[in-house]
């Protein structure tokens, strides 16, 4: 029982460090991208916002498997060596989570009142300033966003399959390693781990809530 | 300070504003006055440099302001109070010292300098509050306090008192005026109340559909002119004046206060338009009296003083306004 004690604390770590490094990253390209595309009027805008709201719903094993094929041994980045290791993992989640990122982030920028970003620029605020501005006004629901980008990673389990491969000790995230026991019959280390992702789900999920109750005041 | 030529704003492929020539220098304090629509506000945007206008030349301090680079220097320079303020989330002290923290002001001397401003418009009780519990006449007040903060040359007010009770907005323009005997400031306020425009301003721009006209709002009157040239009977809301044109269609009417003769009795004179209505406001302007009819549409007459006292006029009181066809303005 320790054992299994120890693997399933090993396992938690290694998924939230992958979700912890994916989320950041996705949040450094995603947010800024949101910000863009929520505050500034320019031509193609509803196009990009289109094709952004689409790579929400991308299914996660077609990303997998373009990214297997980009990183296999003979594709284009193969010789990066990442096939296979929690960091191609990470770059499979960032990809699914950055546009989560960017299109919460302009829906919570499109949501601040206009009059923010004036009111800024007339006292005296260049455009960082006046961004930032939007962005503290905006601090709840774009802080919504990135719990709501995290707990996609975290729950993912398509693409972390394929690209991580899910080896013991290496790869093994929660999601892999629920479905692996399932298919091995090992039910009480499949509830076991699973009880730990609804326990981080869960958690995750009264985060939003506080934030968005946050956000009503 | 702050000058413009040529000014045309464009939106929605509409023309809302040509301006042929607008200069504010330190100590003005002009008055935008007109109907809602008429470009107030639209002016004021572009004169705080939050929009380029479609064609015109701005300049700030002598220098030519054209370029998003150029705007963005001059708009820490120029500062507008919008209709209806934004205050940032946190506290009323928070929001004054906002223009202060960006110019790099450390943060205590940031706030205490926003509680002088504050204290300025009588608001230091509200400074701990949180901005978001206020009235809108006290964001109103909040807002003129941080753009005052902003110690801005050109200090651009959009009916910043609109929600403002009397004492409120006699504290406002006081502070403004004493900021104004204090340093070089130049101040443009929007105001559709004409009193307030009047008693605040020491010059007046009227506007009209995008255009500056030169009378005072008053006494305007869309209608439509009959065709045929020469003098014509047109209908004013419910009453009918003579008015001579040379055209026909859409115009605009304008009868000056200052043309407009009140009497007790229906004048037999050379003045073809005689209209009877009750007295529904009377202001004072400086030494004269601005006399308010309802004459089926709303006539304004200036009068002086003393006609006033001897003719016994009072509020309710059933008068005659007298005018000639030539003193009706058609544009």
């Amino acid at each position: 029982m320790p054992a299994l004690n120890a693997e399933i604390l090993g396992i938690t770590a290694l998924s939230l460090r992958i979700a912890v490094t994916a989320t950041v990253a996705a949040c450094a390209i995603g947010v800024p991208i949101g910000f863009w595309l929520g505050g500034t009027r320019f031509q193609g805008r509803r196009g990009a916002l289109l094709v952004l709201n689409t790579a929400l719903a991308f299914p996660t094993v077609v990303i997998g498997l373009l990214l297997y094929l980009l990183l296999s041994r003979h594709g284009p980045l193969g010789g990066l060596g990442l096939l296979f290791t929690w960091r191609a993992i990470v770059v499979a989640e960032v990809i699914l989570a950055a546009p989560i990122a960017a299109a919460l982030t302009a829906a919570a920028v499109q949501s601040v009142d206009p009059r923010v970003r004036r009111t800024a620029l007339t006292l005296g605020a260049g455009p960082l300033a006046a961004a930032w501005a939007v962005a503290r006004e905006a601090r709840f629901a774009l802080a919504a966003g990135v719990v709501v980008a995290f707990g996609r990673v975290l729950s993912e389990v398509g693409a972390a399959m394929i690209v991580g491969g899910n080896i013991r000790g290496e790869t093994r995230t929660l999601t892999t390693a629920v479905a692996l026991a399932t298919s091995q019959g090992q039910f009480s280390l499949a509830v076991g781990l699973g009880l730990v992702l609804l326990a981080l789900a869960l958690t995750v999920n009264v985060l939003i809530q506080l934030l968005q109750g946050r956000d009503d005041a | 300070m702050l000058e413009a030529r040529g000014l045309r704003h464009v939106y929605e492929r509409r023309m809302v504003l040509a301006l042929e020539h607008l200069s504010l220098q330190a100590g003005t304090r002009l008055a935008l006055v007109g109907p809602n629509g008429s470009g107030k506000s639209t002016l004021l945007r572009l004169l705080a440099f939050l929009e380029a206008p479609a064609a015109g030349e701005m300049t700030l301090a002598g220098r030519p302001v054209r370029t998003g680079r150029e705007r963005r220097a001059a708009r820490q320079r120029v500062t507008l109070v919008e209709q209806r303020p934004y205050l940032f989330r946190g506290t009323v002290l928070a929001n004054v010292a906002y223009p202060l923290r960006l110019r790099g002001t450390p943060g205590a001397a940031a706030a205490a300098a926003a509680r002088g401003a504050l204290d300025r418009l009588h608001l230091g009780v509200l400074a701990g509050r949180a901005a978001r519990a206020l009235s809108d006449g006290e964001i109103q007040r909040v807002a003129v306090a941080r753009a005052l903060a902003a110690t801005p040359d050109v200090l651009l007010l959009d009916e910043a008192a609109s929600a403002a009770d009397r004492a409120s907005q006699h504290a406002l323009f006081a502070a403004v005026a004493e900021e104004q005997a204090r340093r070089p400031l130049a101040v443009c306020f929007a105001s559709h109340l004409l009193e307030e425009a009047y008693r605040w301003s020491n010059d007046l721009l009227a506007l009209h559909q995008g255009v500056s006209v030169p009378v005072t709002p008053e006494n305007l009157f869309r209608v439509e002119l009959p065709a045929g040239g020469g003098m014509q009977p047109v209908a004013v809301g419910g009453v009918t004046l003579d008015v001579v044109c040379d055209r026909g269609g859409p115009a605009t009417l304008a009868i000056p206060p200052e043309e407009i003769v009140l009497s007790r009795e229906p004048l037999h004179s050379s003045a073809r338009n005689c209209l009877p209505g009750r007295v529904v406001r009377i202001a004072e302007q400086g030494a004269a009296v601005r006399v308010t009819l309802d004459a089926g549409v709303e006539l304004v007459a200036l009068v002086t003083r003393r006609s006033v006292e001897e003719m016994g006029i009072a509020l309710g009181a059933t008068l005659f306004a007298s005018f000639k066809t030539v003193a009706i303005r058609v544009f």
